[in-house]
């Protein structure tokens, strides 16, 4: 322990000990990753998107139950085909000075929608036909076929008609109505931003390694990481008095996928072998320190889709066994299997786990991990026999019919696997086709039910968000699926020697 | 003697664990999840790794894949290099010139950054990792031998084995190679040295073995991750990879002192 303690004490020194935490008020928030693009139109990337979520404003945003909900505007449905937004009256103007009317919101989806700009998000908004403006504060989206769940489409940050048509650069200078306004860039790794109501500055700051950020948090040169920390870094900060946690249960599903063309993987008996050898309660408790809950479908219970009714695959090395037995394998014969992976460290750790558990039953796994773009271009290319991945950020159940129907093998869509199975087109055609909400989510639920029994994936967790912050850090809320919105509403409470100072310059 | 007898010690024992390792009664590839991390103790006297596998286990195991890699890297850069370096020399013309550009091509990359590259374009595994540095070791060897060539081919020996009809291939490795056996064992020496530091930092790239086996740079990657809450994860692999590139430093430091004609004269 104590050889423990002169190590940290020494790694501290020597990377943050010639700095003090700093004594502005400019809150800093330490992030993994970069956002790398502050233009809605264009941003792909989680990070972006809960950047973008700051800087600018949606029609819509989702409730705790991934329902649509007004945000910008409220709507309502003249006919199937038709979908009018009625902008909040009191609405902030954009961070230029300019009113946001509904002509911004026109010409934002416009941009969106017209081919030559090639936005990413135009595939998920071609099903509107056309978009007027009656007056300044309403706009009607007319559809080419209907769909009820197409206010949950509406979620790109609007900007401003004026700078589009000048080809403003929003990627470097965002101009939106949010309710942080971007100040500058001063190199790759800062970004500053300032909270409108009460002119608070935040500083986004890009620190890849997780030790060095959590280095940094405990020697006050940040106030603030959440996520992308290892779960034993979490847990040792968890005992640090002067950092305070936060945990939320998320959405991002994490889930081992097959291609079903394989004549091994592609046998229902093997992947529900899989299923049984896998322990995911102890993989959850010992190596991710109960961040994250099992998983039996691709939403957790609470989405409106969701079902907790769902029984999954107990841990059953023997049933594992007879199942592989019964497909013609034995230890003689062991079923071998290659199961990619990124360089993720975490994952790498659980591939490596997998691979000890399917040993006890009789299958041979062989680990191949790849660097992000390989692993991910094989993936898209179908070039595996099982892989491991999350989805994130899911919100709305049109995503089983890009991953599941059997007409989204890509490129034109991520039917990955090759899933083709009769009964799951149906009940996600059904599902689309149905435009009484109740009755749609049963069908989803019935889709999930047949999708865990046919297990073209096996679910295996929803991955927990984490926050931590100094103590001297209040105010923040953890959301539901992860984003920074508890921006909003942080504040820095004084320390005791700023009130001493504080109160000695009152009058 | 001290520079003799320590480095070797450390490199018998480097060996023997690398030798006799798959003979020992143990379980590198064990996982048990509630040992994850834990610090060392009297049962485990190294600890576990960051999912429950002993670190004492794979460290053991990680020996034979540095040795390995060590020494079939060494091996087919140094007979590839050494042949050709020679061959180019004694025949001296367009042969010379071909080998000397294909030389200047690959000093033209950092020999790491041209192992990684070709490590990636491979794939990764052990195999391509003993392919890549070998493609990349054989240089060293080719420009050493080729001097030493040049140097000697004219001596009076090579001119009586050409004067009574010695064929070329004999000239070369009968009279030409074992006078350059000196200097291509200290350079050799060094080269298991570098590569055991290439294999571990290519190893640490995730370009090395793939889960579960162990090497020490894939172990010193996964440890490094932890330095805040299990320090002794890194630790481990961390310093048996200095104790043996230090000790194959020292060694073929004194190795070049003790096949050094001048310091010899000196000495006598």
């Amino acid at each position: 322990m104590a050889l423990h303690s002169a190590i940290v004490l020494t790694i501290l020194t020597l990377t943050v000990g010639c700095s003090e935490p700093r004594s502005d008020t400019t809150l800093r928030f330490g992030l993994a990753n970069t956002p790398a693009n502050l233009d809605p139109r264009f941003a792909t990337d989680a990070t972006s998107a809960r950047v973008n979520r700051l800087l600018y404003s949606r029609l819509i945003d989702f409730d705790e139950a991934a329902r649509p909900v007004p945000s910008l505007a409220t709507w309502e449905q003249i006919s199937p085909v038709h979908y009018r937004f009625f902008l909040q009256p009191t609405r902030q103007p954009f961070h230029h000075g300019a009113e946001l009317t509904a002509s911004d919101v026109k010409a934002t989806y416009d941009f969106v929608l017209d081919a030559s700009n090639h936005s990413p998000h135009r595939s998920a908004l071609t099903l509107i036909s056309d978009i007027h403006v009656p007056t300044d504060n309403i706009v009607d989206f007319y559809l080419n076929k209907p769909d009820r769940l197409f206010p949950s489409y509406l979620v790109i940050g609007i900007l401003p008609a004026n700078l589009i048509r000048t080809n403003h650069p929003f990627h470097e200078h965002p101009i939106g109505n949010g309710a942080f306004t971007f100040i500058d860039r001063p190199d790759d790794t800062h970004w500053r931003l300032m909270r409108q109501v009460d002119r608070q500055y935040v500083e986004l700051l890009r620190i890849p390694d997780p030790t060095v950020r959590v280095l940094k948090l405990l020697a006050g040169e940040i106030d603030m990481i959440q996520n992308d920390l290892p779960p034993e870094l979490t847990a040792y900060l968890d005992t640090d008095d002067k950092i305070s946690i936060q945990r939320r249960q998320g959405a991002n599903f994490s889930y081992l996928g097959f291609n079903l063309q394989d004549p091994v993987v592609g046998q229902h008996r093997i992947r529900e072998a899989i299923a049984h050898a896998i322990d995911r309660t102890s993989i959850i408790h010992h190596l991710l320190h109960d961040t994250a809950h099992p998983a039996n479908a691709m939403f957790p219970p609470k989405h409106w889709v969701g079902d907790a009714t769902l029984s999954g695959y107990d841990y059953n090395p023997t049933r594992a066994r007879a199942l592989l037995r019964q497909a013609g394998f034995d230890e003689a014969h062991p079923v071998r299997l290659t199961y990619k992976t990124s360089t993720d460290p975490i994952r790498l750790r659980v591939a490596t786990i997998v691979q000890d558990q399917l040993a006890h039953v009789g299958i041979d796994v062989s680990i191949q991990s790849h660097d992000w773009g390989t692993f991910y271009g094989d993936i898209k290319a179908g070039r595996f026999q099982m892989y491991s991945l999350s989805w994130v950020g899911l919100k709305t159940p049109d995503i089983f019919r890009y991953v599941f129907h059997s007409s989204s093998i890509p490129p034109r869509g991520a039917n990955r696997g090759r899933f083709i199975d009769t009964q799951s087109d149906r009940l996600i055609e059904q599902a689309q086709a149905t435009q009484d909400l109740h009755r749609k989510s049963e069908i989803y639920r019935r889709l999930q039910a047949h999708l865990l029994h046919v297990l073209p994936y096996v679910p295996l967790w929803f991955e927990e968000h984490v926050f931590l912050a100094r103590r001297n850090i209040t105010g923040y809320v953890l959301s539901a699926d992860g984003n920074y919105d508890g921006l909003l509403t942080v504040t820095r409470r004084p320390t005791s020697t700023q009130l001493t100072r504080q109160e000695s310059h009152q009058p | 003697m001290i520079r003799l007898w320590v480095p070797l010690f450390i490199l018998g024992v480097w060996s023997v664990m690398a030798i006799i390792g798959p003979a020992l009664p143990i379980t590198p590839n064990h996982i048990d999840l509630t040992q994850i991390l834990t610090t060392p103790s009297a049962t485990a006297w190294l600890g576990y790794d960051d999912i429950g596998r002993s670190i004492g286990d794979r460290l053991i195991v990680g020996a034979r894949t540095s040795f390995l890699v060590a020494f079939s890297v060494v091996f087919i850069a140094s007979i590839v290099g050494s042949c050709l370096g020679i061959i180019g020399a004694y025949w001296g013309g367009w042969v010379d010139h071909l080998l000397i550009r294909i030389i200047d091509i690959f000093l033209a990359f950092p020999g790491i950054l041209l192992a990684i590259a070709l490590a990636g374009a491979m794939g990764p595994g052990i195999e391509n990792v003993v392919l890549a540095l070998a493609c990349v070791g054989w240089v060293g060897y080719a420009r050493l031998a080729r001097s030493q060539v040049l140097a000697i081919k004219e001596a009076d020996h090579v001119t009586a084995a050409r004067a009574l009809g010695a064929s070329s291939g004999r000239i070369m490795f009968r009279h030409l190679l074992p006078l350059l056996s000196a200097p291509l064992i200290i350079e050799l020496s060094f080269g298991v040295a570098s590569i055991v530091i290439a294999e571990a930092g290519l190893s640490f790239l995730g370009l090395g073995v793939q889960p579960p086996d162990a090497s020490w740079g894939s172990m010193i990657r996964d440890g490094t991750r932890y330095m805040l809450v299990a320090p002794h994860v890194v630790i481990a692999p961390g310093v048996a990879l200095m104790l043996v590139v230090f000790a194959i430093n020292v060694l073929g430091d004194w190795m070049r002192d003790w096949l050094d004609v001048k310091s010899l004269t000196r000495e006598r």
